[in-house]
């Protein structure tokens, strides 16, 4: 039995844990409250609560005002009306004063958006973040994650990204297991044949993929990169090392997120081949969640038919 | 001091900004003079007569906080603050050059007394609704004012903004809006379907004021009555683009234009020279 229902209630709930210590910590909302599940954190601070209407971009120029008077903003809406409709003001007027706003954008991936279709699903949103400078960007994998990764954010002082989901994410973790912002979490370690690298609610999909693979001899190496940047280059470089394959999991286009990332330390320290499992740059279609992930290419299948794809470019 | 001697020091100080606008951006080779002459006579009431704020602490919690939300406009910013006494007057030289306190548009992390960033058009109002928000929320005196283009408020978050003010009824937040007609395209007139400009913050619940804004009495009047309105309040200041120099009043190619050596000697000549 989960302790919460979803990412939107445990983000809700750290914020209010925290709140309750730090009188900084504010709540700005683009009419996104019961979106957020964040309805108790009003009504316990009704003064916290900043409700701007549905104007996104509104909302993340007001914060950068509250920060930079030395408040602690939350944004929290739709990942895509964050990262596209307030894209500038998130990039110009909080990621370049390098003001201390923290974004949290729900229903990301297209396993977010389900049935609502292309519209609320975001599946750019970490590639777009990703190329703005001076901004950490974060999926977590699961409710408990989040509740960690909320609070974990909330001590560095700078703006973060934190994605969270739609509230049909798997639980991978344990309640209480620990969060590290900016460590990759080597999550199975089987073995060395290839590397399989997994970001945010997909990580269940590749903990199955793994287990299959080892019943079947082919033993990973399975690791859970919840902070995208700054990229934990030591330890993926580490695992490429011993693997010398790869392969990326996630709910998200196969340019700009995980795949990118990843590449990206493999082109810089070690060159090794690398297959991506992602939405393979094509608008999908509305239809039941996990249906989509499967019609698109990210089924638990898809994950070991890589791997073993992958194997094969091995030198 | 009598009311005159006051306006006629401000008028001297307004020369001397406007003088070193056309200094800098001669210097540098590029910058928007005309947008930034238009403005600096209520710059000059801000910065020498009605900003609470302490140059030796330019991050002063308390201060006045100010957004030029139309930051292509920021030599004449630059010079209020160098004369203000944030930083030298040498530091002019640096305009739009790399290693430099001042950039090309206001960056609040390399220059002092810059409260926010700005440049991209349309972003102030928002921000300084936030900053209002902060000061109420943290129960502070201080006012926020924002400086807009008439251009600029064709941004949709500007009206974002402006419904925003009113909801949460900032009484200590105060928008200009410099109403000299042109934007960088054409008149403001022939570009957009804006005009005219005060009813439509009417409309959005905000006290308005519509003054002359190079008449320091009229700024100076307009700014004691934003203090006592009951919500937030702006002030349509109608004004001359390049206004100081006959060359550039109204001539909307010195929206971004370089003058030459015999320009920046009649601005000197103008302007009070023997103040270098």
């Amino acid at each position: 039995m989960s302790k919460y229902k979803g990412t939107r209630e445990a983000f809700t709930q750290a914020l209010l844990e925290m709140a309750e210590s730090d009188d900084r910590l504010l709540l700005v909302s683009p009419d996104s409250l019961k979106a957020m599940r964040a309805t108790p954190f009003a009504d316990r601070f009704p003064e916290r609560y900043i409700e701007v209407g549905i104007a996104e971009q509104n909302a993340v120029a007001v914060a950068a005002g509250l920060a930079s008077s030395g408040l602690v903003p939350f944004v929290a809406t739709y990942a895509g009306f964050i990262t596209m409709r307030a894209c500038e003001q998130l990039r110009t007027f909080v990621a370049y004063p390098q003001l201390n706003v923290k974004f949290i954008g729900i229903n990301g991936g297209i396993f977010g958006g389900e049935r609502e279709g292309v519209t609320h699903q975001f599946f750019e949103d970490l590639g777009i973040v990703r190329s703005i400078p001076g901004i950490t960007v974060v999926a977590p994998a699961d409710e408990h994650q989040v509740f960690q990764a909320v609070k974990a954010i909330a001590t560095i002082d700078g703006p973060v990204y934190l994605r969270a989901g739609s509230g049909r994410e798997h639980v991978v973790y344990k309640e209480d297991a620990p969060f590290e912002l900016g460590k990759v979490r080597v999550l199975k370690e089987y073995g060395s044949d290839a590397a399989l690298f997994a970001s945010g609610f997909v990580l269940n999909r590749a903990v199955e993929a793994a287990e299959i693979l080892s019943s079947r001899g082919i033993k990973v190496t399975l690791a859970d990169v919840h902070t995208l940047k700054p990229i934990d280059s030591e330890t993926v470089t580490g695992i490429l090392e011993k693997c010398g394959a790869a392969v990326t999991v996630e709910d998200h286009n196969i340019i700009g997120g995980l795949a990118d990332a990843i590449a990206m330390v493999s082109t810089e320290n070690c060159p090794v081949p690398v297959e991506r499992v992602g939405l393979r740059d094509i608008f999908p279609g509305s239809g039941p969640a996990e249906e989509v992930l499967d019609y698109y290419g990210m089924s638990v299948n898809d994950i070991v038919n890589a791997v073993v794809k992958v194997m094969k470019k091995k030198k | 001091m009598a009311e005159e001697a006051k306006t006629a020091e401000l008028r001297k100080i307004a020369d001397q900004l406007r003088l070193d606008v056309v200094k800098m951006v001669h210097d540098a080779k590029d910058g928007h003079p005309g947008p930034a002459l238009s403005i600096a006579d209520i710059i000059t009431t801000l910065y020498f007569k009605e900003l609470n704020i302490d140059p030796r602490n330019p991050r002063w919690e308390d201060r006045d906080r100010f957004i030029l939300s139309k930051g292509h406009a920021c030599p004449v910013l630059y010079a209020a603050l160098a004369r203000r006494g944030y930083f030298p007057v040498e530091e002019y030289a640096g305009l739009r050059k790399l290693d430099c306190i001042l950039q090309g548009h206001p960056c609040m992390k390399k220059t002092p007394g810059i409260d926010m960033t700005s440049g991209s058009l349309g972003n102030g109002l928002s921000i300084g609704v936030g900053m209002a928000i902060a000061a109420k929320y943290r129960k502070k005196a201080y006012y926020t004012y924002v400086m807009l283009g008439d251009g600029e408020i064709q941004e949709g978050i500007v009206w974002e903004a402006a419904m925003c003010a009113k909801k949460y009824q900032l009484n200590n937040l105060i928008a200009f809006v410099d109403h000299n007609g042109w934007q960088s395209g054409d008149s403001v007139d022939k570009v957009s379907g804006l005009l005219p400009i005060l009813p439509k913050w009417e409309a959005f619940g905000w006290h308005c004021q519509s003054i002359d804004g190079h008449d320091f009495a009229q700024i100076v009047t307009a700014i004691a009555n934003a203090k006592k309105a009951n919500g937030p309040s702006v002030i349509v200041a109608k004004t001359i683009k390049g206004k100081g120099l006959a060359y550039m009043e109204n001539d909307n190619s010195w929206h971004k234009r370089v003058p030459d050596g015999d320009q920046l000697a009649i601005a000197q000549q103008v302007l009070g020279g023997a103040r270098q």
